[in-house]
C-alpha cells in the first residue's frame, strides 16, 4: 500500500501525515502529505494557522476538510507562523493536486527544530511505517 | 462482524470506495463526491438504495391499520399515489419518516429508512395486533436504485418501454426496465426528478436483475454515486436526515414536519395526543436553516450561538454545499430566531463564524435546481 502514495525525500513526515521540509531561507514549510489528502479525497476548506502566532510541536494549529471529514493539521515543528498559504482559501484543492508544492499551508521560523526532527520520520521511515497502516 | 452485501455490492467492489455504513458495505463515492453531486444536479446520477426497508402492507384492515399508525391522512390518498408521513411513538417523538404506496384499498407498498429497517418493522408489527393486517418485509428479495437528475427521465427512458412523462410525481407505477418487470415511484432524496426502482423477486444470493438494471443505467448515461453525494444532495434540499435531524426525542411540530401531521383527521392516531399538547403549549425549539457568511463548515453537533455570544442550539446536520459553494446547515434554536435573515454564530472549532437564517427546504433556488425548475 505504501508504494500507491507520493513520498518525497528530503522531507519529513508525522505518524498523522503532515510534513516539514527545510527551505534555504532557514524557515520550514509544512503541510499535510499525500497520504492524508488521499484519505480525505476532495479538500473544500482549509483553516489556516494564525499568522505570527506561536505554536509548538503537534499543536493543532489548523484544519483540513473535506466534503465528509474535518482532519486537524498539527503543526511538525514549534516555532512562530512567518507565512500561510492564502491561495488554499479559494482553491483547497491544491492540497489535493500537489500536497508537497503548491499545497503548502505555512511556513515555520523553528524555534527547535533539530530536536523537533528528531521527533519526525524521513523518507525511509515513513515508507515502512505506511505499511503498518 | 461481516458487513451485509446488497444487490449491487458486486459493482461497488470493483468500482466504489466502500465502507461500512450501519453495518452495510456501501461506497460512500466512486469518482469523487463532489462530481457525482454534480451529475445529479445536472445531468442524471443512480444510487444504490437496497439497504432502505421494504414492506408489503395488505389486508382489509391495511388503511385503518397504517392511518392509526402514521400522523398524514390516508384519506386523500389515490391508487397509485405516494404518501410522506412519520410515525411517532405516544410520547410524539419520531419513530422514523417513510413514504407509503396505495396500490389498492386493501395493499399499500411502504418504504422507509436502511438504519431503522428492523425497528420499523417491529414497530408496525407489534400495532397492528388488533388489525386484519399483513406485513411482509421483503427488503432482501426487492432490490431498490433510485435514479435521479434533471435528465432521470431521458435516461430512464431509453431502457424503459412504457411512457415515463405519463407517470406523475409522486405516484408509483408498473413498469418494464430493462425487459424486466418492475414498479417504480417518482421520487427520491435530492431535491430532483427522477424514480425509485423496485425490482421485485430479485434475491441477495440472485442479484442478476438489479445489476443488469444498474449496469443498463449507466450504459444510458447516467453516473453512478455514492453515500458522500446522497448525503450532500438531500442536505441542499433540506431534506431529514432521521438519527440526524430527527429521532426519537424530536417531535414533527419542532422539525418543520407539521405539514405531514393532520390533527383533525377522524380516527385516533398513534401520538396524536402529545403532538397536540405540544401544539397548543408551543414548540420550545425549531429545525431552521443557515447558509454561512464566513468562510467554514459546520457540521452535525456543532453549536450554535446569537449574537450575544450565547449558546441557544445545535447543528443537526452540515456541511459543504457543492452547488452553492459555502457551508450550509439545519440546526435547532428556539423559535424567536427563525426569522429569515437573523443573523447567528456557527462555533466551528472555537471559533464563531457568522451565518445567517435561510429558506431551506430548498437552500437552493428551485427556479434554477431540483425538480420545480424552469424547463
Amino acid at each position: 500500500m505504501a508504494d500507491e502514495y507520493k513520498i518525497d525525500e528530503g522531507v519529513y513526515y508525522t505518524k498523522e501525515h503532515e510534513w516539514a521540509k527545510k527551505l534555504e531561507d532557514g524557515m520550514v514549510a509544512v503541510g499535510v502529505d499525500d497520504y492524508a489528502q488521499s484519505q480525505l479525497h476532495e479538500i473544500v476548506y482549509v483553516e489556516l494557522p494564525e499568522m505570527n502566532s506561536e505554536v509548538a510541536q503537534a499543536d493543532a494549529a489548523g484544519a483540513v476538510e473535506s466534503v465528509k471529514a474535518v482532519s486537524d493539521f498539527y503543526c511538525p515543528v514549534s516555532g512562530k507562523v512567518v507565512a500561510v498559504n492564502e491561495e488554499l482559501l479559494d482553491s483547497p484543492d491544491k492540497i489535493n493536486t500537489d500536497p508537497y508544492g503548491e499545497g503548502w499551508i505555512a511556513k515555520i521560523e523553528p524555534s527547535n527544530l533539530e530536536a523537533d526532527l528528531a521527533n519526525l520520520m524521513d523518507a525511509a521511515a515513513y515508507t515502512e511505517y505506511l505499511k503498518t497502516l | 462482524m461481516d458487513l451485509k452485501k446488497t444487490h449491487i455490492y458486486e459493482y461497488h467492489a470493483e468500482h466504489g470506495n466502500v465502507i461500512d455504513f450501519g453495518g452495510y458495505a456501501m461506497p460512500v463515492w466512486y469518482d469523487g463526491i463532489q462530481s457525482e453531486h454534480k451529475a445529479v444536479r445536472e445531468s442524471c446520477g443512480i444510487f444504490d438504495t437496497c439497504h432502505m426497508g421494504r414492506t408489503w402492507a395488505t389486508g382489509p384492515d391495511v388503511e385503518r391499520f397504517l392511518n392509526y399508525i402514521v400522523t398524514n391522512n390516508l384519506a386523500t390518498l389515490e391508487e397509485r399515489g405516494g404518501l410522506y408521513t412519520v410515525m411517532c411513538k405516544p410520547t410524539g417523538g419520531i419513530v422514523d419518516d417513510l413514504i407509503l404506496y396505495k396500490i389498492n384499498d386493501e395493499k399499500y407498498w411502504v418504504v422507509y429508512n436502511a438504519g431503522n429497517r428492523e425497528k420499523d418493522f417491529k414497530w408496525l408489527k407489534k400495532n397492528s395486533k388488533d388489525f386484519k393486517v399483513k406485513l411482509e418485509d421483503v427488503s432482501d428479495t426487492v432490490a431498490m436504485i433510485a435514479v435521479q437528475g434533471p435528465k432521470a427521465i431521458d435516461v430512464m427512458q431509453k431502457i424503459t418501454e412504457e411512457k415515463l412523462d405519463e407517470v406523475a410525481r409522486f405516484t408509483v407505477a408498473d413498469l418494464t426496465i430493462s425487459g424486466l418487470k418492475v414498479m417504480a415511484a417518482r421520487t427520491g432524496y435530492t431535491g430532483e426528478d427522477g424514480f425509485e426502482i423496485y425490482v421485485p423477486d430479485c434475491s441477495l444470493d440472485k442479484p442478476a436483475d438489479a445489476l443488469k438494471i444498474w449496469n443498463d443505467l449507466i450504459a444510458a448515461g447516467a453516473t453512478p454515486c455514492g453515500l458522500g453525494a446522497r448525503d450532500s444532495l438531500r442536505l441542499e434540499a433540506g431534506l431529514w436526515l432521521y438519527g440526524n435531524d430527527i429521532d426519537e426525542s424530536i417531535n414533527p411540530l419542532e422539525a418543520g414536519l407539521r405539514w405531514t401531521v393532520k390533527l383533525k383527521k377522524p380516527s385516533y392516531f398513534k401520538g396524536q395526543r402529545a403532538i397536540q399538547k405540544m401544539k397548543d403549549d408551543g414548540v420550545q425549539k425549531t429545525l431552521i436553516g443557515i447558509m454561512m457568511d464566513e468562510r467554514g463548515i459546520p457540521r452535525h453537533g456543532y453549536p450554535i450561538l446569537n449574537m450575544e455570544e450565547e449558546e441557544i442550539g445545535v447543528v443537526t446536520s452540515g456541511g459543504h454545499s457543492p452547488t452553492l459553494g459555502v457551508g450550509i446547515a439545519m440546526a435547532f434554536v428556539p423559535p424567536e430566531y427563525k426569522k429569515k435573515g437573523t443573523e447567528l454564530y456557527v462555533q466551528v472549532r472555537k471559533r464563531n463564524l457568522k451565518g445567517k437564517v435561510v429558506k431551506h427546504r430548498p437552500f437552493y433556488d428551485d427556479s434554477v435546481y431540483g425538480w420545480k425548475r424552469d424547463k
